[in-house]
């Protein structure tokens, strides 16, 4: 086996990216997944690159602008024995790809989605995303933005993950903590990861989230997991409105947990009960060249 | 052929009628004419009866069965012998007629029904008309149904009409019937349906004995079969016209039965089937699976494999083997979404930005949709790259009837190496590295520029060596594919006169030669990329190569051109309807004649 140098990795000094890169190493390494069965997927931008720059011999897939969530789907059901991970840039997954975003929810599929959240384009330098605030002027921009910014934690919320959760890319520990649930959380799970940009988002630097940031899991109250049916309503009404929390106070932490959907594994089992021993990447279609795949039933049901 | 307003059974009631006349013993050929409408619209039904194996529809049809006053309008010019029409409609003006598009009717010179019929009595057609009302009132009393129930029995009367003409026995009709109702109350009334109509026959066909089993197949469910048959464990899909009835009939058969390799045992397996919510993902989709080592596809039509150039270009540059299963219909943009077209060949060649290998090849007939299915799928994992397969609505949309023993043969398949360490793009002198599946092996991909490793590298020398390392499959893939396999020939290769086609085409083409007197040599184009360039060969010398496909530009004849046939005559058709045979007949007459550029437009 060739051995590979290391990747250099090329983000500027100081990059949240370097805080979510070595907590989600930390949270691989805490479950003991061998890591050949993670498989870390991701989009274009800075976040995109991660795949290559964690040091541990995974999986990784690299993708297109936008369009990582749709590779992840058909390498998690296609193989569901391994452990996928997605991160996206808030303008490669809240910008172009957020129609796969949103349409993930409807799915449910047991994997988790790290959104890598700066408020700008990086790698284009410094243009306005979709969770940038309205008025802000970060410092590329030639005049302050006039769209108003998504809500990530809300729209993943309604869009139907089934774990939603906010870090802090400076918070490493806490950061490694959430991904750690997150990946063993039994359904579609979304971190939204605040990371500052230190070269083109001069507003939301680490010093302005610092003073903002607090933990939802200090106040012994908060219990974000849906326990019943009867829960559900409640526990998704409290997190939907904290998710509005915005300004003097950042709340981090989880805002909702629900294990009582299928995932979308389970349906198909609710069609094929024997999905998850035979799925597609355990089958032998082949034995000597002949196909093991019996068309004769198929082919009957068209005699004339 | 049997016209009527769509969503009112048209569709179903050829299906009845053409599995009686095979349970008889003939071959068919049907296609499937309709509008991008779900109800109200006019569509038709166009089938050739044969006792050799039926190829091609004609445009002038034999019978003509209608039950309304459209069919009678939109087709009085196609009907050479017998028409079917309803005596209640009679009166029924063409400008009452709303679903009737303005540019149709202004061509139609009679105002009502009964002078177009009048018109086909003076022209020596025998016109038979028929109180479906009535017919169904007493149907309605027998099975004390209402009648707004047994209105959709009209078609029935209308086929089991156009069946006496032909001489056959009854029982055919009635079998295919309770073949197709599930419901008794269904199967009962059509029955009656059917009783109640009594035509002495005109044509006398004769029961044919059946030597082989033959089974009923269109486009759509020829390349899923094909699919299946070749191990598909992953199909994504967005909906659209002509190509999501293959998904359909997909999902509905996702468990599938198999044989356990090593043990033996029949079991189950699984073939997971999403529909995605658009293209992009359903091509993206698709490529991830396949990197888990599944034969993983996807199917679309021209707008769907628009938004697809991106994730085709991803494939090409991480080699990944998906089959796009690409049924063309007429463009540009939303075009003709349920008409049928050959327009979309260059843009499948060249999609999505970029240098790298995209195999495409294309079916002529629905074995061969069926089988290239599979050879789709054989030649994705051997040169690990996007492999487009051509079939038009043209196809998707037709049936024919087969001989079970065509669909066996030469049906290998044949799967890419494996390796065991971390090299997914190991250089070799072919091109092809043994692919590392994820789960089992670190592995990386990405779309930029990467080295052997799949980690991303701007290396100007490693560029050049990854570069022609992927482009170089295809001239691996050049040299090991016999080029027999990538075109058809036909007819008298030594004549002087060749014809040079591909795609749904085939079937009219191959018809018409064999009605003319000259004699042809047929070269059917399967493989596009790589292209047999043995071609040239073969069409050296010839006084006339007449280049035959539907669309404007004669894209074939483009890439014939760069690889040194220059073709001397076309006949192209870009108006949405299948080319018939007796159309394409009188294009060669007229070629032969000289004239240069025939351009066909028959069809409604």
């Amino acid at each position: 086996m060739q051995e590979h140098k290391p990747v250099f990795v090329d983000w500027c000094p100081g990059c949240g990216n370097f805080g979510i890169l070595r907590a989600e190493e930390m949270a691989i390494r805490e479950l003991g997944i061998d890591p050949k069965k993670v498989i870390v997927v991701s989009g274009i931008g800075c976040s995109g690159k991660i795949p290559h720059f964690i040091q541990l011999p995974i999986g990784g897939v690299h993708t297109l602008h936008g369009r990582s969530i749709a590779y992840a789907t058909g390498i998690k059901l296609s193989n569901p024995s391994l452990e996928v991970i997605v991160n996206i840039g808030d303008g490669d997954g809240l910008g172009i790809g957020m129609g796969h975003f949103v349409h993930a929810g409807r799915r449910n599929i047991d994997m988790t989605v790290i959104v890598h959240d700066n408020g700008v384009y990086g790698l284009t330098k410094g243009q306005a995303s979709p969770t940038l605030h309205r008025g802000l002027k970060t410092k590329s921009l030639p005049r302050p933005n006039i769209n108003d910014a998504v809500n990530p934690i809300s729209v993943a919320l309604s869009a139907g993950y089934t774990f939603v959760a906010r870090g802090y890319a400076y918070d490493v520990m806490h950061l490694k903590d959430l991904i750690v649930k997150a990946i063993k959380h039994k359904g579609l799970a979304f971190i939204d990861v605040l990371q500052p940009c230190p070269t083109y988002n001069d507003i939301n630097t680490k010093e302005w989230y610092d003073k903002r940031i607090y933990k939802l899991d200090n106040d012994p109250t908060w219990d974000p997991k849906v326990k019943s049916e009867a829960d559900q309503q409640t526990k998704f009404e409290r997190a939907m409105l904290k998710a509005l929390e915005w300004g003097d106070k950042i709340p981090i932490g989880v805002f909702y947990e629900n294990e009582l959907v299928p995932t979308f594994e389970e349906r198909i089992m609710q069609n094929i009960p024997n999905y998850l021993d035979y799925y597609p990447a355990k089958q032998e279609i082949e034995k000597n060249g002949e196909s093991t795949t019996k068309i004769d039933e198929l082919i009957k049901a068209k005699r004339v | 052929m049997i016209g009527g307003a769509q969503g009112t059974g048209v569709d179903t009631s050829a299906n009845i009628f053409g599995n009686a006349i095979a349970r008889a013993g003939y071959y068919i050929y049907g296609n499937r004419e309709y509008y991008s409408n779900i109800k109200g619209r006019h569509s038709y039904f166009n089938l050739t009866i044969s006792d050799e194996k039926a190829r091609s529809i004609s445009h002038k049809v034999d019978i003509l069965a209608s039950f309304d006053a459209e069919t009678v309008f939109q087709h009085y010019q196609d009907v050479q012998k017998v028409i079917i029409y309803n005596k209640g409609v009679l009166n029924v003006e063409k400008d009452r007629i709303q679903s009737i598009e303005p540019e149709t009717a202004e061509r139609i010179p009679f105002k009502t029904v009964k002078d177009v019929i009048d018109y086909l009595e003076s022209k020596g057609v025998t016109t038979i008309g028929i109180d479906y009302d009535e017919i169904l009132k007493k149907v309605a009393e027998e099975m004390k149904l209402p009648l707004s129930v047994i209105d959709r029995a009209r078609n029935t009367i209308a086929i089991s009409a156009s069946y006496d003409l032909l001489g056959l026995r009854k029982d055919y009709l009635y079998e295919a019937l309770k073949r197709t109702f599930k419901q008794e109350t269904f199967v009962k009334l059509n029955l009656s349906a059917a009783d109640k109509v009594k035509l002495s026959p005109i044509f006398n066909l004769k029961e044919l004995p059946q030597k082989k089993r033959r089974v009923q197949i269109d486009g759509n469910t020829a390349v899923a079969i094909g699919k299946i048959y070749a191990g598909i464990g992953f199909q994504s899909y967005y909906p659209i016209t002509p190509a999501s009835d293959e998904s359909t009939f997909i999902e509905a058969h996702q468990e599938v039965l198999y044989v356990d390799p090593v043990t033996g045992d029949k079991r189950k397996r699984t073939i997971v089937v999403v529909q995605a919510e658009d293209e992009l993902a359903a091509v993206n989709m698709a490529s991830g699976a396949a990197l888990t080592g599944v034969r993983a596809a996807t199917a679309t039509s021209g707008p769907g494999f628009s938004l697809m150039t991106e994730g085709i270009g991803w494939a090409g540059m991480n080699e990944v083997p998906i089959v796009i299963s690409y049924y063309m219909r007429g463009g540009p943009s939303t075009g003709q979404p349920t008409r049928t077209s050959q327009a979309d060949l260059l843009f499948a060649m060249h999609v999505s930005h970029g240098e790298f290998p995209r195999i495409v090849i294309a079916s002529g007939d629905h074995v061969e949709a069926l089988k290239d299915a599979i050879w789709a799928f054989n030649l994705a994992e051997k040169y690990q790259t996007p492999v487009i397969h051509l079939v038009e609505k043209a196809l998707a949309n037709a049936y024919s009837i087969v001989d079970l023993d065509e669909l066996g043969g030469d049906i290998e398949i044949e799967r890419s190496t494996i390796g065991d360490d971390n090299e997914r793009f190991k250089f070799t002198d072919s091109g092809i590295s043994p692919r590392l599946l994820l789960g089992e092996s670190t592995v990386y991909y990405t779309g930029d520029e990467h080295n052997t490793f799949g980690h991303i590298s701007e290396d100007p020398v490693n560029r050049v060596k990854m570069y022609e390392k992927r482009m170089r499959k295809l001239e691996t893939a050049d040299k090991e594919i016999p080029e027999e396999k990538r075109y058809n020939v036909y007819g008298d290769l030594d004549s002087k006169y060749a014809i040079v086609t591909w795609g749904s085409p085939k079937g009219a083409v191959l018809d018409a030669v064999e009605e003319l007197d000259q004699k042809f040599a047929v070269i059917q184009l399967r493989m596009f990329n790589p292209f047999p360039k043995s071609v040239k060969k073969l069409l050296e010398d010839k006084d006339l190569i007449i280049d035959i496909e539907g669309n404007y530009e004669a894209q074939a004849a483009i890439l014939l051109k760069q690889y040194g046939v220059e073709v001397t005559n076309y006949i192209l058709k870009w108006n949405g309807r299948p080319m018939g045979r007796d159309e394409v007949r009188d294009g060669i007459l007229s070629a032969i004649k000289g004239e240069k550029r025939v351009v066909l437009n028959a069809g409604n």
